[in-house]
Formats: structure tokens, C-alpha cells, sequence
């Protein structure tokens, strides 16, 4: 089946796009596995990641937009890739399968009405990163690269025009207001149970009255626009947030850890490739939620550029490959 | 008990039944129980009784569709179980009602599953289908290629009957064949049977729970009840002679119409002169008196002329005989 | 919503199908050789069929993206694992339905087989199969176009074919794209429908019953 695939695609003019995202193996025993995950801010990264080595004269394997975190980590166990990025609260609440709490420093999550906010506290970005890093390594002999400072959490986000009329900014703010506004959440049908969801909204902040718009991840910005819910579940960096001009509220009770983004790479990968991990540290600095707002932005809707081609402006712009 | 010694004396036996014994699983008692038979070869006997009887389990463990618990049987002298069942069976006719016919085949096909698995060539085979379609009134230019569902349901029992007589077997077993077929059209095969019956001389060993199609078909009579032989004989002597309540009841012995049926209108014809000459109605001589009768009824005569093979009146039945035969002949069984 | 993408990228979309083909008749072909005997298992022991049910009903709830995730250690990514849930996920509806056939044949044919001298295995072969090929066809059909559309999700574990167009489209909200793999995955699934129907009635046995009505 491979053969002919290959046969085939090589005779035809094909757009780079849609077979980019499953390009097969060229030859190259050792060609580097990149994976992605399969939204569009995933592969933009994976799709960086893949040139950088590239530029540092390894030979890559793209296998991005696969399915989700279980596939991709899975494929990373099992070798069939050597690298993807991954976001750090991700590997804390999803491949680890532990909560806050279990992050040292961080000792739990806060409860409704007390505030943390002492000098003394530990950034829980540097907490939960060192953490995961640590589990990794002892877990699966997997290593995290350098993070971005990029945070693309889960938010709650509202339109300009409700926080006005209500001075919202935190998300305290939102749950005093649940006893006199009917709150509507549009977000993706499993976010009433979930433990980072609604669920855990209520036990971090207090129970509060609240009914779910369940609705598939790629509409619920709609469902907010055309006025059937007044809160959307929000990445922070979902470019839908600037293109609707919408105010995300601070998440000042800490119920969702920080999403920072790192190739997560196996050891023997990096062993073998000694130039692997500073080519990737390389961009971790330069990948802030501004910057990926931007780069999300120009890869989605009709009209758009490739992933390919947004990476590849955004690395030559930073001088980290040459135009 | 061995009901049949009278006709063993001569002939050859074809089946013989020893001390068969056979009970199922879920049942509390045995289908057929110490049951002994012989059959006499060309008879055509029937097994008559109730459902439940054991009448199509002694059958079927003829060619071991069902395996006996107990006893022995063996067909043209072999013990059944001294070749392969599917070997058996393949010498042994069997027609049951008519869904037994492969709705997926056509006629012809249907008709050479068995010379098939005896390896016939295709020559053979077809001039065979030809030669059975014809003996079976089917003609073979309009039957071969049709499938099983374009046929009435006395055409498909005919085709059974050809399929079973394929490869000519000595030994047919028919589990009530015409038991689906309306009653013109089941009389019209069961005489069908009998021509070819006579015609080739197989032994026949055939179920059925209709005393009529037993009275009309068979050589043999064998009235089963609870796995057992309650009487065996000639039709005549059953239904005249019932060994006790059981088969009185079971072939309405008491119907006079039906012993009128037994007896053919010769055998108490009144000679030339005695009655009206020229009669209003002739019949062939050996027609029943009961078939008789109807005719003389729906014609309001008193005197029906019966006639040889030539057309030549050799007498006349006349209605005071056949009102002295229903009420005296025989005796002893109303009582 | 427009037809852009199709006309642009028409042999893009060819290559894409014919891997979607060739993924989902090899995942047929092996699930019709284990569903086969499997059925015939049933059908010969009634006991077995509830139990053989509910393991395959269990087989069709799980998910498919864990159905993956499970497979990828020992398969890695690509076309082994896609094929693997393929067949898995078809078992329910062929065994089902060659239990289904078998089982309705009438059991008086059956008989007559029997006593035409035919062993167990002529009996199958040339009365019990045939006369349970249209339902087993049936069966097949349906296998056949769900997998079709299942096969949509093994884009996500990099297995190709016409999922691609779908997740691609979706992820980076092309609705052309999206358009484009929902067309050719429904014709897909229409013309396996077609066939498949076509199939059914060139049996023996459907033929032989539609001779009777006509």
C-alpha cells in the first residue's frame, strides 16, 4: 500500500497542505519523527520544530495532526515518534494523571474565598514544569525541552460588552454574578464533568447556578457571537478571541495549571542527535501568547496560509533559519 | 413382536427393525420403544398414528437421521451403521413435505444433488433428470431450468418424488409428503404414488397421520401409539378388524363410508339380468363401492353397470347392496 | 461553503480515495475471514451466541481514538493499527448476520440435505451458505459502508485516505476541504451501498425468489 501511495503522489501535483499533515517516510533510517496534535496551534509548533531540525541538518519525519494527547503520547512510547510538543498542564493532568496538588510547592488547590497570594509563593509555571519534567523522566524516560513562556490555558472568556455592563475581569467576579445573571457556558459537552470544567469551577469557587450549551470545539465561539451562551470555554490563545474581541477573565483561584508548551522528546532520540535540543531551545523564548495568537491566526479559515509556510516566515523573522 | 410374519414367509425382507429403542433428551418417555419390525421388499407399508407417536423418529432412524439409543435396523440386509451415514443415506429415497426442495436450485439441480454427490457424469445425469421428470408428469422442457418457488406445490412434491428416485433406490422413506397439498391435488399424487409404486417395485416405507391416504396407498398398515406397534396389516383388516379402542378410534372404523371405500363394486356385483338393463351409468368393475355410491347418489339412480377392461357391462351394483354392506359388514365393531 | 478545493485539487483527492479503498477492503477482507468461521462457531452452537455477541457489542463501544492508542505500542502508527479497529469494529455486524442466515435457514432443507446424503461440510457448503448469502451480503454491505466512514478517524493516527481532507478541513476551517471529503466519502459509501445491493439480488437465492414473482 505504501509503495503505490508513494508512486502515485510523486506523479501528481498535490497541495503541499493536506499531505504534508501525513507525509510518509522518503528513505532515511534515522529521520527525526516529529508528531503534532491534531488543532492547529500543535502542528504550527510541531511544524517549527520540524524545520528547525531540518535547518540543523537532520533529516525529519513529519507525522502531524494525529489525534489527540493518548496517540501522540502513545506513539511516542512505543518510538513511533521521537518528538512533540506538548503542553505542560496536559502532561500533569492527562499523561500523569495527577492533579495541582501533586506538584510540590503548590500544595493543593486553593479553596473558595481564601486568596494565596503571598510574596513567598512559588511560580506555578516554574512548579508545575519542573514537575512534570521530573515524572517524565522517571515515568518514560522522556525529556522536556525548554517551555515557551507561551500560556495557552483553559479560560473563560465573555464578550466586550457583557464584561462592561457588568465589570467582569476575574472569574470571581462571573460566579458573584451567577445569582442574578443566567450564566450559559458554550463549551464542548464533556466540560459540565470534568474536574477542570464546570465541576471543578464549583469546587474551587463555590457552587454556583450555571446551565452548559454543549456544543463541538470548532462552533462554540459561534454560539457566544450569536447570543445563545454568554461565557465561552476559551484556549488563551485561540485566535477566535481577537477576531471576536472578547475579554478573557483571570482564572484568580489557580483551578487550571499553567499550559506551557516543550518538545517532549524520548532519550535515546537525543542521545543519538547531540545537536537536537539546543536547536529546539532556540524558539522556546520567542513563542509568547501574543506571537501564537498571531501565527493560529494566519493558518485558519478559507483563504489562509499553510502551516508550513506561517512557521517558516516566523522563524526566518526571528533569524533563527535563513530567508 | 413381529407383526408382520404372515408376508415375511415369502419374500425377501428389506428392513428389518430389532428391538429399536430411542429417547430424547427433553422427553420423559421414549419415542420408540422395543420396537420390531420387518419389512417384506416392493411393500409399500405404512407408519400411521397421532403426532407423537414415533412414527417419524422410527423412520428417520432408518437412514439415521436420528440415531437409535438402542437395537439394531438394517436396510437390504447391512446393518445401518456398518457404512457412513452420509453413504446410507445416499442409497435411500427421501421425500418429506415440500419445503424439502433447495429453493436455490433450479429443477434440474434439485433433481441431481444425489447423482452429484455420487459422482454421475453430466451426461448420465441429464438424460436421468429427463427420464424422472417424465415418469413424474413434469415435462422436462418447461420444468428443468425453472426454481422451486415458480412451482405449485403439487409440482414441487413432484419434483421431491424425482429427486428422491434419482439414483433408483431400493428403499424410499417418505415422511408425509402430501400433508401440505390440498386434498384434490393429494389424491391425484397419491395415485401417482401407487402407478409408480407398481411401476418399480421399491420398498416404501411412508407416514403419514391420514387413515384415508393410509387405506388408499398402502400394502402394509402399521398403527403406532407411545413408541409402539399397536397393530399391523393389511388396510382391509385394520379398519375392519381394529385390534382394540385405539385403532378403532384412530381409523373410524365405525365410518361406514370408509370400509364401502376398501371394497371394490365387482366383489358384490349383482349378475347381467338381475338388474336394469341397459344400466343409466356405467363404472369400471373395480372402482370402489364407495366411489360408486357418490356416482349412483348424484345421478338418483338405484343401479350403476360395471364394466371390464372392454367396456363390456359384466354387471351391476345395486343400492340395496350397498345398504346391506354399510349397516352388517363387518360385524362387531360398533358394538 | 464551495467546490473550489475539488476542482483545484481533484488528483489530490483521487490519491486520497484510492487509499481510502485500499484501506478499507483489506480491513473487509480480513474481517470476512475471521467473521466467517466465527459465525459458522455460532450458528452450530446456539450457546455461544449471546456471549460471542456481547464480547463484539463491548468491541464496538470503545472508542476508536482509545482503540488506537491501545494498538499503537504493539503496531505502531500508520495503516496496521487503522486496519486492525477496521476489522474489529465490522465483526459485530458480520457475525451477526452470517449467525442470522445460517440460523434461518429452514431447518426441513436442511433435512432433506441431510438425508440426500450430504456430509456436514456439503451441507454448508452448497445448501446452508447459499441460501444465507443474502444475508450475509446484507451484512457485509453494512460492515462495508460503516467502515467507510469510520475509516475517517485513522487520519488521526497518520493511516490516511479520505479522513485527512475531513480533519485537515476542520482544524484549519477550510470549508471547501471539508467539503471535498464529505463528498467523496459519501459517494464512496453510496457506491459500495449500489454494489453491494446489486450483489444481494444475483444470488441463487434471491434470484430464485425473484423468478417466483416475475
Amino acid at each position: 500500500m505504501h509503495t503505490t501511495r508513494r508512486t502515485l503522489i510523486k506523479g501528481a501535483a498535490l497541495s503541499p497542505l493536506a499531505l504534508a499533515l501525513t507525509r510518509l517516510p522518503v528513505g532515511a533510517q534515522d529521520a527525526i519523527k516529529v508528531g503534532s496534535k491534531d488543532f492547529p496551534e500543535s502542528i504550527i509548533i510541531g511544524e517549527i520544530y520540524a524545520q528547525l531540525l531540518e535547518n540543523a541538518g537532520l533529516s525529519v519525519e513529519r507525522k502531524l495532526n494525529l489525534g489527540g494527547t493518548v496517540i501522540a503520547q502513545a506513539a511516542l512510547l512505543s518510538g513511533d515518534l521521537d518528538l512533540y510538543p506538548e503542553y505542560t498542564g496536559t502532561g500533569l493532568l492527562v499523561v500523569l494523571g495527577e492533579s495541582l496538588a501533586d506538584v510540590p510547592g503548590l500544595g493543593g488547590t486553593p479553596t473558595a474565598g481564601t486568596v494565596v497570594a503571598s510574596p513567598t509563593a512559588v511560580d506555578p509555571s516554574t512548579a508545575v514544569y519542573g514537575y512534570v519534567k521530573q515524572r517524565y523522566q522517571e515515568e518514560y524516560n522522556l525529556v522536556w525541552l525548554d517551555q515557551t513562556p507561551m500560556n495557552d490555558t483553559q479560560a473563560l472568556a465573555v464578550t466586550r460588552t457583557f464584561a462592561e455592563e457588568n465589570s467582569l475581569t476575574t472569574v470571581s467576579d462571573l460566579v458573584a454574578l451567577a445569582s442574578t445573571v443566567d450564566l450559559v457556558f458554550s463549551a464542548p459537552v464533556d466540560f459540565e464533568e470534568r474536574d477542570d470544567g464546570l465541576k471543578g469551577l464549583r469546587t474551587t469557587y463555590g457552587d454556583f447556578p450555571a446551565t452548559v450549551n454543549g456544543v463541538a470545539p470548532g462552533i462554540k465561539y459561534q454560539a457566544l457571537v450569536d447570543g445563545d451562551a454568554n461565557v465561552v470555554l476559551a484556549f488563551s490563545t485561540d485566535a477566535e478571541i481577537g477576531f471576536n474581541d472578547l475579554v478573557v477573565l483571570e482564572d484568580d483561584l489557580a483551578l487550571w495549571p499553567p499550559y506551557h508548551v516543550a518538545p517532549v522528546v524520548r532519550q535515546d532520540t537525543l542521545d543519538a542527535n547531540l545537536g537536537l535540543a539546543d536547536a529546539l531551545n532556540a524558539v522556546a523564548q520567542f513563542i509568547t501568547n501574543d506571537v501564537q495568537i498571531g501565527l493560529n491566526g494566519q493558518v485558519v479559515g478559507p483563504d489562509a496560509m499553510s502551516p508550513e509556510d506561517v512557521a517558516r516566515a516566523f522563524l526566518q523573522e526571528q533569524g533563527l533559519i535563513p530567508a | 413382536m413381529n407383526a408382520l410374519d404372515e408376508h415375511q414367509s415369502e419374500p425377501e425382507t428389506a428392513i428389518a427393525y430389532d428391538r429399536v429403542s430411542k429417547t430424547y433428551p427433553s422427553g420423559n418417555r421414549s419415542a420408540v420403544s422395543e420396537l420390531s419390525l420387518t419389512v417384506a421388499r416392493g411393500k409399500l407399508v405404512v407408519l400411521l398414528g397421532p403426532s407423537g407417536c414415533g412414527k417419524t423418529t422410527l423412520l428417520k432412524m432408518t437412514n439415521r437421521l436420528i440415531e437409535p439409543d438402542s437395537g439394531s435396523i438394517s436396510v437390504d440386509g447391512v446393518d445401518i451403521h456398518s457404512l457412513p451415514a452420509p453413504e446410507l443415506r445416499r442409497r435411500i429415497g427421501y421425500v418429506i413435505q415440500q419445503t424439502g426442495l433447495f429453493p436455490h436450485m433450479r429443477i434440474e439441480e434439485n433433481i441431481a444433488v444425489v447423482p452429484k454427490l455420487m459422482k454421475w457424469d453430466k451426461v448420465r445425469t441429464s438424460a436421468r433428470i429427463d427420464e424422472l421428470l417424465e415418469l413424474v408428469g413434469l415435462p422436462p422442457d418447461t420444468y428443468r431450468r425453472r426454481y422451486p418457488a415458480q412451482l405449485s406445490g403439487g409440482e414441487q412434491q413432484r419434483v421431491g418424488l424425482a429427486r428422491a428416485l434419482a439414483v433408483n433406490p431400493e428403499t424410499m422413506l417418505m415422511d408425509e409428503p402430501f400433508g401440505a397439498l390440498d386434498a384434490i391435488t393429494r389424491s391425484r399424487l397419491q395415485l401417482e404414488l401407487r402407478r409408480i409404486h407398481q411401476d418399480l417395485g421399491q420398498t416404501i416405507i411412508f407416514v403419514t397421520h391420514d387413515i384415508d391416504e393410509a387405506v388408499r396407498l398402502a400394502d402394509v398398515i402399521v398403527v403406532m401409539r407411545e413408541g409402539q406397534i399397536v397393530q399391523a396389516g393389511e388396510p382391509l383388516d385394520i379398519v375392519t378388524d381394529p385390534a382394540n379402542e385405539f385403532v378403532s378410534e384412530l381409523v373410524g372404523a365405525s365410518d361406514a363410508l370408509r370400509r364401502l371405500s376398501l371394497i371394490e363394486a365387482v366383489s358384490v356385483a349383482t349378475p347381467i339380468g338381475l338388474g336394469r338393463v341397459p344400466p343409466d351409468l356405467t363404472i369400471p368393475a373395480e372402482t370402489d363401492v364407495r366411489t360408486a355410491f357418490g356416482a349412483m347418489l348424484s345421478a338418483g339412480i338405484t343401479s350403476i353397470g360395471l364394466t371390464n377392461n372392454e367396456g363390456e357391462i359384466i354387471g351391476s351394483l345395486e343400492l340395496d347392496t350397498v345398504r346391506e354392506i354399510a349397516r352388517t359388514h363387518p360385524v362387531g365393531i360398533t358394538a | 461553503m464551495n467546490f473550489d478545493y475539488m476542482i483545484d485539487h481533484w488528483q489530490e483527492i483521487l490519491v486520497l480515495t484510492r487509499e481510502h479503498i485500499l484501506l478499507c477492503a483489506v480491513a473487509i477482507g480480513i474481517a470476512l475471514l475471521v467473521a466467517i468461521p466465527m459465525g459458522i462457531a455460532v450458528a452450530a452452537y446456539p450457546g455461544m451466541r449471546t456471549p460471542m455477541l456481547v464480547v463484539l457489542g463491548a468491541v464496538y463501544t470503545i472508542p476508536s481514538l482509545a482503540f488506537l492508542a491501545f494498538l499503537i505500542p504493539s503496531f505502531g502508527l500508520g495503516n496496521k493499527p487503522a486496519i486492525i479497529v477496521l476489522a474489529a469494529y465490522a465483526q459485530l455486524a458480520l457475525v451477526r448476520n452470517i449467525q442470522t442466515g445460517l440460523s434461518g435457514v429452514d431447518p426441513n432443507i436442511l433435512d432433506a440435505a441431510s438425508g440426500a446424503g450430504m456430509t456436514a461440510w456439503q451441507s454448508l457448503m452448497r445448501v446452508r451458505l447459499p441460501l444465507a448469502l443474502p444475508v450475509l451480503i446484507a451484512g457485509l454491505r453494512i460492515a462495508t459502508v460503516s467502515t467507510i466512514s469510520l475509516a475517517t478517524v485513522t487520519a488521526w493516527i497518520g493511516a490516511g485516505g479520505l479522513g485527512t481532507l475531513l480533519f485537515n478541513g476542520i482544524t484549519f476551517n477550510r470549508p471547501s476541504m471539508i467539503l471535498a471529503g464529505t463528498v467523496a466519502i459519501t459517494a464512496l459509501a453510496l457506491s459500495a451501498d449500489l454494489l453491494l445491493r446489486f450483489a444481494e439480488r444475483i444470488t441463487p437465492a434471491s434470484r430464485a425468489l425473484h423468478s417466483a414473482r416475475g
